[in-house]
């Protein structure tokens, strides 16, 4: 079965504690970052931004967004500008892929991606001593000079599609793939699964009335959907996509 | 034949051309690609292959269940455990990275004496001369633990004192302790029965208590409804991370939280909101506006809004009498939804504040924070794992890191029920490193060993036939054969939770309305905090988002 995997995030369940942003660094190998990091220069595949509603006193009121590579379905923006072919659509999952030992580091995709979501190697991954025995076997480091963003957590893929060989199954159990950052979150607020599959949670939270997706106007067809009743969150979830690095208010 | 020049020239085009068509330069530039991503300087993760481990986090007091994934023998994964009943899973953002402490820059490997590098000889030499010369105490951060008896032990044989720095949640519940003559460490909150919380500035979404407990229960009961199951108001001068997700947030002035308190009780007791009779507080309305800068109308609401879905529970991040009080006043304590007392009775441990630190040394276990600083020209030996900044030990004496110990985790301070883990050493000790039991065994042989001190606690835990053990499945204690296979399952990552508490198990009685002591401001807090050590991965929080602020480290 071709699956469509994808997320709906409860913004109202966020609490903006970061422990996806940790785990999904550990998970991947992603360096400390030197001291001169920023928030653009740094490397957050998951990046948790805080929104607020402008009021003072007790008016004021803050959300917790998650940003993460969105999946576009349709006319994914990082793969049409690629010259490189390192992005890639996983046609049977609905991932966008990236290749490192593709890419050349053009960063046209950077430019490309409405959501900001990808992020440069601009330092050698460099790791404490010793600490590199503390990194996961399963994802291989990258180097200065490649983008890279959210896949998925794309070797958990992998291994529960081994899992499922090596029980003689065809399709994976949906319990043996899931991402870093939605095992992490103490408040449940990240659903993960098939949105091909109508029955599936992730579809029908997708669908409820609250759901909503990011630029949903530029046509991308994103597979990672947001949910939240306050008004407010919904309208600043949108202008923070297009403007990430500005403080964010109503 | 002859092969002409136009001929090697046609030939050569046409292998160049031909080559082309074979996978041979394609496989080339994949190869190239491929080396290019490995340079000698790139790390390389280890191999092998991956095996799963379960153990309890030992980092702070809550015991949250971990997953480890280990390969070559070294941990290179976290995750939470799904099936541990009281963290559900769930973890804080630290503990997903703390693999990575071990090899943390500031991790201690040699013994400092005054800065300079000293020997685990001359360290002992100096503090048996301490001991000879008294009076020493023996400070621990987590007292209930099994390496907690070798340090009581030591104290009992030599005339040392025994003492704890409790954490700032233990503090919380230190007026209860009092009020109803029970041990401080027996105390809880009953959160799962509870429909109103009402925070008086206590972090109850950011780090407060379990992570996960809380978490969870807010995410299922409260999140997103304007009508929540479970009501959060939160009372914080700043619009904290659980003020911005709190039902209700009120902000006052900053340190007026047992003013507002009091103020609180008064409007209950003069509307007879609730029917239990206390002392009444000495303060008015006016005079509580004027310094928590709320009107004399939010504080009717607040009061209002309280008793409006019981049981309620009001929570202080730190020693608030008044706090307290309020729950006294509310029939918050000893019952469902409120204070309880644990089933399993614990020994009242003696704050190191108790007897003015009048010692000659004092001896400082690894688990207590880098906050804690005595107040004391004793000379001090500090054990610990990562040099946590500027501090007034004498002695800096390097401890096992994190996994590196076999150990014990007792029942987490906030918790309603009684927990047992055992974390083993998943990774060998760090050479240079010892731990305060290994240090004071050296000194006295004859004290109790730490592995067999665990095995009594399990075999008076199966002798009680009482509560369950969580490993993937629930198994109640009294269907384990013996008191050993309910450790073995304890030792791979197990959690044992006793009953819950039964109601009316203890009371609080007030003499008197306790007078409101302002609490602690943050300017003041920021003289004494020591940033903790976090993991490298941590910066994400700070550095490269706007999640948090830099933590600034002590100055030296």
């Amino acid at each position: 079965m071709i699956a469509r995997y994808g997320m709906v995030i409860d913004l109202d369940r966020c609490t903006g504690c970061g422990a996806c942003m940790i785990a999904c660094a550990a998970e991947n190998n992603v360096p400390p970052e030197p001291p001169r990091a920023t928030p653009r220069t740094g490397i957050t595949p998951m990046l948790v931004r805080a929104l607020s509603n402008g009021r003072d006193g007790a008016d004021r009121r803050e959300a917790f967004i998650p940003i993460t590579c969105m999946q576009c379905e349709n006319e994914t923006p990082c793969v049409a500008v690629c010259p490189q072919q390192a992005v890639e659509v996983d046609k049977s999952t609905g991932i966008v892929m990236q290749i490192p030992q593709r890419c050349l580091g053009c960063r046209y995709c950077m430019t490309a991606c409405p959501y900001h979501a990808r992020y440069f190697n601009w330092w050698d991954p460099q790791w404490p001593p010793g600490m590199e025995k503390s990194l996961n076997p399963g994802v291989s480091v990258r180097m200065r000079g490649v983008v890279e963003k959210c896949n998925l957590c794309h070797t958990r893929f992998h291994g529960a599609e081994e899992k499922a060989a090596v029980a003689g199954r065809k399709e994976i159990d949906p319990a043996d793939y899931i991402p870093a950052c939605v095992e992490a979150c103490p408040t449940g607020a990240i659903l993960f699964g098939n949105l091909a599959d109508p029955n599936d949670p992730v579809t029908l939270a997708a669908h409820s009335p609250d759901s909503f997706r990011l630029l949903e106007r530029i046509g991308t067809e994103p597979k990672i959907h947001y949910k939240t009743t306050q008004d407010w969150i919904r309208a600043l979830a949108d202008k923070n996509a297009n403007h990430p690095t500005e403080a964010q208010h109503v | 034949m002859k092969v002409s020049r136009r001929d090697l020239l046609i030939g050569t085009a046409g292998v160049t051309a031909g080559v082309f068509f074979t996978p041979v330069p394609w496989k080339l530039l994949g190869d190239v690609s491929i080396w290019t991503q490995n340079w000698p300087w790139i790390p390389q993760p280890p191999h092998g292959p991956v095996e799963t481990k379960q153990t309890a986090c030992t980092l702070c007091a809550a015991s949250c269940g971990l997953r480890v994934r280990m390969a070559e023998g070294w941990p290179v994964g976290i995750s939470g455990v799904s099936t541990n009943p009281v963290t559900k899973g769930a973890l804080c953002p630290l503990g997903f990275a703390a693999h990575q402490l071990n090899w943390h820059p500031r991790r201690l490997r040699e013994v400092r004496h005054h800065g300079y590098t000293a020997s685990w000889t001359e360290a002992q030499s100096a503090f048996e001369k301490a001991c000879a010369e008294g009076p020493v105490a023996i400070v621990d951060g987590r007292p209930g633990r099994a390496a907690s008896s070798v340090l009581k032990a030591f104290a009992a044989r030599h005339k040392t004192s025994y003492r704890v720095a409790l954490s700032s949640e233990s503090r919380a519940l230190t007026p209860y302790a009092i009020w109803g003559g029970v041990p401080v460490a027996s105390l809880g909150y009953d959160l799962e029965s509870t429909r109103t919380i009402v925070s008086f500035g206590a972090p109850l979404l950011d780090g407060w208590g379990t992570p996960g407990r809380f978490t969870r229960l807010w995410s299922e009961r409260a999140a997103g409804s304007s009508d929540p199951q479970l009501r959060l108001i939160q009372i914080e001068p700043t619009l904290s991370r659980t003020a911005a997700r709190a039902w209700r947030w009120y902000a006052p002035r900053e340190g007026s939280e047992g003013t507002l308190a009091s103020a609180v009780a008064l409007v209950l007791l003069q509307e007879h909101l609730v029917s239990t009779q206390v002392p009444i507080p000495q303060v008015t309305l006016t005079d509580a506006a004027a310094q928590t800068g709320l009107s004399v109308e939010s504080i009717r609401e607040l009061a209002h809004m309280m008793v409006e879905r019981r049981p309620v529970l009001a929570i202080a991040p730190d020693i608030n009498p008044s706090v307290a009080a309020l729950n006294v006043l509310l029939g918050a304590v000893g019952k469902p939804g409120g204070v309880v007392l644990r089933n399993r009775a614990s020994a009242s441990p003696v704050p190191f504040e108790a007897d003015g630190g009048a010692y000659r040394a004092v001896l400082i276990d690894s688990t207590v924070p880098w906050e804690f600083v005595p107040q004391t020209n004793a000379e001090v030996f500090r054990f610990a794992t990562w040099d946590g900044g500027g501090s007034k030990a004498d002695w800096l004496l390097p401890s096992p890191g994190f996994l590196e110990e076999l150990t014990d985790v007792p029942t987490a301070p906030t918790s309603a029920a009684d927990t047992y883990n055992v974390a083993a050493n998943l990774v060998a000790q760090s050479a240079g490193t010892i731990s305060p039991a290994q240090f004071l065994t050296k000194i006295d042989s004859t004290l109790p060993d730490t592995e067999k001190a665990i095995h009594s606690r399990c075999e008076e835990i199966f002798k009680t036939k009482l509560g369950a053990v969580y490993a993937d499945q629930p198994t109640p204690v009294k269907e384990f054969e013996s008191a050993q296979k309910m450790e073995d399952q304890l030792r791979k990552g197990a959690v044992w939770v006793g009953e819950a508490p039964r109601a009316g198990s203890f009371h609080c009685t007030l003499k008197q309305w306790p007078a409101t002591t302002p609490t602690a401001l943050a300017s003041d807090w920021a003289e004494t905090w020591a940033a903790p050590v976090f993991p490298p991965l941590a910066a994400k929080l700070y550095q490269e988002s706007t999640l948090r602020e830099a933590p600034a480290r002590r100055q030296a």
